[in-house]
């Protein structure tokens, strides 16, 4: 192979490198681009933020509208943690130790939480009231999306 | 015997799955721990700490169930061995029932956590603090089975007051109390000559009033509580006339970081009778403590809180009426469910924690101390 034909393979193995980076940090971000889902019972279609922090940690049972409010997690994952980051402002260890205190305590029931995002999916889908959260990768035709507001 | 039980209570934790169990709707959950203490000379908190001692054991599992959108029903076993204090009995911790008429307005019945400073309701539940012992003089250990929970009732409710005055939160309260027949208070009466077979007790009512400043993570509050005591042995009696408990308190979480503190006062007279010989014990308590803390990483914890209580009503000077410690800390968590904690005391004075059947010879006004903790929850 000439010193020409080299340099040509080397630039098109750091182009393909790059684009393989690329993709790979796309569709990471894509993944962790967290939807928030709805049993399609529950009658709003935007929550705020406040409102679904105080959702999450136990202080409110109700959407704005009166219904009931049942909310459900995922066990772990980066999908996880970014919900938790973006709309709790907590971290999974803060966020497992509200909970522990409101169990041990007798003033709460830790929300059912989930190994995978299917099956948190076909939970909410059958569970009147039911709020989660997936990535904007899973599918969500058995659900509703809510968006978040300030 | 005791040994075995907490073994097989430990067993019977451990042998759950390593989650969270859900049973038909009902929510199990539990945690166990096993605890270390060394201390340079006195005997601490009724163990053999002067020649290192393992007697310190906790456990407690919960069972709860959500019948209806608005009503949840629960019960929490607890055990513990600490020292000559707890044993083999499984305790009812809490068990109510707890109706949610909306966001602003539940009531709970049954036996009921009380809620009290910052810790109270929750200082049994290890698994979510960074310290090995509370700050002692607000939430002692030997002690906490008198004001953890009441039988009786409570209303509680969540005010949101906008968005520029933050969030309210509320709670009251009104029941029957029982001092703990394995506790500290009747170990060191017995030590005194004066035992019980039942236990002595009374009316409890209060309320805790706790805000949410508009300042994200910043939390301020105030307890009061109202309490009597009366019980009888064959030796004598014990009586106390309602008295007054305040607490005002204030934490602070920003990222990384967590500052607290509280400031509580108990004034009470203590009456006991031996036959005709009546005994006064005045007590004019001042108790505080600030803490703070740093999360170094996701499993790594460090923190140092200084704890202060006071007798008023005695003479302050003698290590028998006050009681400073000074601690750091640190917790590792392992995974999601094991921890481990490490902590260093520097004591100073000996009104707290300490027993005269423990330390026969007499107690040194100052003692450093070394503990550490493995925890498991689910």
């Amino acid at each position: 192979m000439s010193y020409a034909q080299k340099v040509q393979a080397m630039s098109l193995i750091r182009g393909l490198v790059l684009l393989l980076g690329v993709v790979s940090c796309w569709s990471t971000a894509i993944a962790q681009d967290v939807v928030l889902i709805a049993n399609k019972s529950v009658q709003i279609t935007e929550i705020k933020d406040a409102d679904l922090r105080a959702i999450f940690k136990g202080e409110k049972t109700r959407f704005a509208d009166g219904s009931h409010a049942v909310p459900v997690t995922l066990k772990g994952g980066p999908v996880h943690e970014v919900f938790l980051r973006n709309h709790l402002g907590s971290s999974p260890d803060e966020f497992r130790a509200q909970w522990r205190k409101a169990v041990f305590t007798g003033q709460g029931a830790m929300p059912r939480a989930f190994d995978s995002e299917s099956a948190l999916i076909e939970y909410v889908a059958a569970t009147p009231g039911a709020v989660g959260y997936v990535s904007r990768m899973s599918p969500q035709e058995k659900v509703k999306t809510i968006s978040v507001t300030k | 015997m005791p040994r075995r039980t907490l073994l097989l209570l430990y067993l019977c934790i451990c042998a759950v799955s390593m989650q969270a169990q859900d049973l038909a709707g009902i929510e199990i959950h539990g945690f166990a721990t096993q605890g270390f203490l060394f201390s340079s000379h006195n005997n601490y908190l009724s163990m053999q700490s002067s020649a290192g001692s393992l007697q310190w054991t906790d456990g407690a599992v919960s069972f709860t169930d959500s019948l209806t959108d608005n009503l949840r029903v629960g019960i929490q076993l607890h055990m513990y061995q600490l020292g000559e204090l707890g044993g083999p009995n499984v305790q009812v911790d809490w068990a109510s029932g707890d109706y949610r008429v909306n966001d602003r307005l539940g009531f709970r019945a049954g036996k009921v956590k009380t809620p009290l400073g910052l810790f109270n309701d929750s200082q049994d539940v290890d698994a979510i603090f960074l310290w090995i012992l509370l700050p002692q003089s607000c939430y002692p250990v030997d002690n906490k089975s008198f004001y953890l929970s009441h039988v009786g009732g409570e209303v509680y409710g969540n005010l949101t007051l906008g968005d520029r005055a933050g969030k309210l939160q509320y709670r009251g309260y009104a029941g029957q109390v029982y001092l703990d027949l394995t506790g500290g208070y009747l170990k060191e009466s017995a030590d005194q000559g004066l035992v019980f077979t039942s236990a002595p007790g009374g009316k409890v009512y209060g309320g805790d009033l706790r805000w949410q400043a508009p300042l994200k993570g910043l939390t301020i509050g105030s307890s009061a509580l109202v309490q009597a005591v009366d019980g009888k042995g064959p030796e004598g009696t014990d009586h106390v006339s309602p008295y007054f408990v305040s607490a005002e308190y204030a934490q602070f979480e920003k990222g990384k970081f967590y500052f607290a503190g509280e400031y509580r006062r108990s004034p009470l007279n203590v009456i006991l009778t031996f036959g005709p010989a009546v005994i006064p014990i005045p007590l004019d308590v001042r108790s505080w403590f600030v803490m703070g803390s740093y999360r170094l990483g996701k499993k790594f914890q460090v923190g140092a809180y200084y704890s202060h209580d006071v007798n008023k009503a005695l003479d302050t000077n003698l290590p028998a009426n006050y009681s400073k410690d000074w601690v750091a800390s640190g917790r590792y968590d392992f995974n999601s469910y094991f921890y481990g904690k490490i902590e260093g005391h520097f004591l100073h004075g000996t009104g707290l924690g300490y027993y005269d059947s423990t330390n026969p010879n007499g107690l040194k006004p100052n003692s450093n101390m070394l503990a550490a903790k493995i925890g498991f929850s689910f």
